[in-house]
């Protein structure tokens, strides 16, 4: 059943991007209807995927890297709905769901490994979803602000071309970047917090020297570089570009480089 | 049908031309009138803009002769004297006239190509010749034909997205920066034509808020109350600039009003918000190197121009595509009225046949009973059926667009069609 549940969503968002595909290349808007419509589709399986995984182990399914690749596709397939019911911008979905079919693909071909024991806590649900759903939100933000970037450039250049037409609002671009960096933001504090709280509860020996909690903490502490100057100074194009995408190559390091140097966290 | 267009446009004529041949509204009726009668033309019906002037006509004679029968009447009706309109008109016969027709709606054959107008104005001759009564069957399947092509070519093209004139082209632009425009303000600065233009056009495309300051107060206060804004002094410039999300500015300065510096104390004041400023003032007086400010979006007449020639550009792009729906379109209509006219011909066909076994009882009609007369008749009618059956299915399966069919029908026709009682 779980496997049946789990192609079917992975089916939904492959033919999801291959109707954003199809859009872009045929400048016509109503595929990028069949897209978001597939991919709500995808989601719901998926969605059901997890909830039936969890009863058929009965714990939540979020505790080695085949599951959380599954569930960060998950979390970004929610980023875009959200995004597009939101904002309408259609070529979201281009950035979006080639990430959403990687990590379902790198779901198919890892093997899963047990999970070690220590992970008994409730606190880890708290910890691992909201990390998550921090770093599909963060995803948004980086291919707002890359967006933006591109606008941006066509606008100064006078000769607006394609992209021109293709792209939303330097300013609704903005507000999707600042809502969903703000949010993601704020997701990813509660994760750390409970993190912590859950290590100090379990005496968990060294947690503060873990490569990957190191990581978080320095991809937290970029994030929170870039609310500040966002809302004091107003930085925002160019400059948060690339802070933004600092920030998100911080993630892909928390996420997938930190389990290679060893430590708590080496089993994800 | 003997379809034939005549016509002058804006590619054919000067305007000093076009003006002499135009047909106001309510000389249409009469014209049409006049036409159809005096000039012996089944259906016709005319197409008269600022751009162009066309007569769509179907007459009983040969093509030439109703081509001359339209031109006399473009002379007498106007007055000239021939050879006068010679080199400006165009001719259109059958099948190109349908391509013409179809082109025209479609605008594609307009002086910005893609502008919507041509069409209604076309609906509009089409009411009108409806009303006047001077149009049949061809042309009322011709033209409700072409403005279905024509929405068709609207709908699978691009060919009428992109804005073509300055000020469109500006409010386009802030649209791509501030999304929707209600919320932001706009900035004019001097009491120029074009920027107050430029500002009712933002006005109508919903921005509420539009201080207006010139060096002249006078000015500044007039021009406010055209575009409904509000006059401010002119050296509070400088505050209205970290406010206003559009600055326009229509000057007659000789030098630059706005400098980098003062834009770029201004964007920092606004933290860093998007700028955008249009320049329509020639001399230019907003220093170029502004461009270069971060969130600074800064055109000048004539990077509003390139814009404009880049749309112009995709659309005569778009155009070569609504080309390919138009050929086809033709050939769907072709088809169309193929079969219509192919039907009265099946059926004469079956008649006759049916006619010449009737014909041939008849004769023998005093030999027989009544009741053997009557069953005979039967079997005369199933025979001229028979007959005529696999006649009319061969036909109709014949390749629909060739003139095969038609000489096939022709020749068919012509051999039942000499007299059966010889």
């Amino acid at each position: 059943m779980t496997k049946l549940l789990f192609n079917a969503a992975f089916g939904f968002y492959a033919v999801g991007l291959f109707h954003s595909v199809v859009a872009l290349v045929s400048k016509r808007n109503l595929f990028y209807k069949v897209a978001t419509a597939s991919v709500g589709v995808g989601f719901a399986f998926h969605s059901l995927f997890i909830i039936y995984s969890g009863i058929e182990r009965s714990h939540f399914p979020l505790t080695d890297l085949k599951e959380s690749l599954a569930f960060f596709a998950w979390t970004v397939s929610l980023c875009f709905l959200i995004s597009y019911f939101r904002y309408r911008i259609n070529p979201l979905g281009i950035f979006l769901l080639p990430l959403v079919t990687v990590l379902m693909l790198g779901t198919v071909l890892i093997k899963s490994s047990p999970a070690p024991t220590v992970l008994s806590s409730s606190w880890i649900y708290v910890h691992t979803t909201c990390l998550f759903l921090a770093y599909g939100m963060f995803f948004v933000t980086f291919i707002a602000s890359f967006l933006y970037l591109l606008q941006e450039r066509e606008l100064k250049s006078k000769k607006p071309k394609i992209l021109y037409n293709f792209l939303p609002s330097l300013l609704q671009l903005d507000d999707l970047f600042l809502k969903f960096l703000v949010s993601g933001f704020s997701f990813m504090t509660l994760g750390l917090l409970a993190g912590v709280i859950w290590a100090e509860q379990d005496w968990i020996q060294g947690w503060q020297k873990d490569p990957k909690v190191v990581a978080a903490f320095v991809t937290w502490g970029i994030y929170l570089i870039l609310i500040y100057l966002r809302l004091t100074v107003g930085w925002r194009g160019k400059r948060a570009a690339i802070i933004s995408m600092a920030g998100f190559a911080s993630v892909l390091f928390t996420f997938l480089g930190a389990r290679y140097l060893g430590g708590l966290h080496s089993f994800l | 049908m003997s379809l034939v267009l005549v016509g002058l446009s804006h590619k054919t004529a000067p305007i000093k031309i076009r003006e002499r041949i135009a047909f106001s509204e309510d000389q249409l009726s009469s014209a049409l009138t006049r036409l159809n009668q005096e000039f012996e033309l089944q259906e016709s019906m005319i197409i008269s803009t600022c751009n162009r002037v066309e007569i769509i006509a179907h007459g009983k004679n040969n093509q030439i002769e109703v081509v001359d029968s339209i031109k006399n009447f473009l002379y007498s009706y106007h007055s000239l004297t021939p050879p006068f309109l010679e080199d400006y008109l165009y001719i259109y016969q059958s099948h190109s006239a349908i391509r013409h027709v179809f082109r025209v709606a479609s605008s594609l054959d307009s002086m910005v190509i893609g502008e919507p107008q041509i069409l209604s104005q076309m609906k509009q001759a089409y009411l009108l010749a409806q009303q006047a009564g001077s149009i049949g069957a061809d042309l009322k399947s011709l033209l409700p034909r072409a403005f279905f092509v024509a929405k068709r070519v609207r709908n699978l093209t691009q060919i009428g997205t992109s804005t073509v004139s300055i000020s469109s082209v500006a409010v386009e632009l802030a649209q791509k920066i501030f999304g929707d425009l209600s919320e932001k303000s706009v900035l004019l600065l001097g009491s120029g034509k074009m920027g107050a233009l430029a500002a009712r056009n933002l006005v109508d495309s919903g921005i509420q808020e539009i201080f207006v300051a010139s060096r002249s107060p006078e000015n500044s206060h007039q021009v406010a109350l055209q575009v409904n804004g509000k006059s401010i002094a002119f050296d509070t410039m400088n505050k209205y600039l970290t406010q206003a999300d559009i600055v326009i500015v229509s000057t007659n300065a000789s030098s630059f009003l706005l400098q980098p510096s003062m834009i770029e104390s201004s964007i920092r004041e606004r933290k860093y918000r998007p700028l955008f400023i249009v320049d329509i003032s020639v001399p230019r007086n907003v220093d170029p190197e502004i461009n270069k400010i971060d969130n600074v979006f800064l055109y000048d007449i004539d990077d509003l121009q390139s814009v404009m020639e880049a749309n112009l550009l995709e659309r005569h792009q778009e155009a070569e595509l609504a080309e390919e729906i138009i050929d086809r379109e033709i050939d769907n209509f072709r088809e169309r009225m193929d079969t219509q006219r192919i039907g009265p011909l099946l059926g004469e066909l079956r008649t006759h046949i049916e006619k010449i076994c009737l014909t041939e009882l008849k004769a023998h009609q005093n030999t027989l009973t009544e009741d053997e007369y009557t069953r005979m008749e039967k079997i005369a009618r199933k025979t001229a059926h028979k007959i005529a059956h696999p006649l009319i299915t061969g036909i109709k399966n014949q390749d629909r667009n060739s003139a095969s069919r038609h000489r096939a029908i022709k020749m068919i026709l012509d051999i039942f069609q000499q007299d059966p009682q010889k």
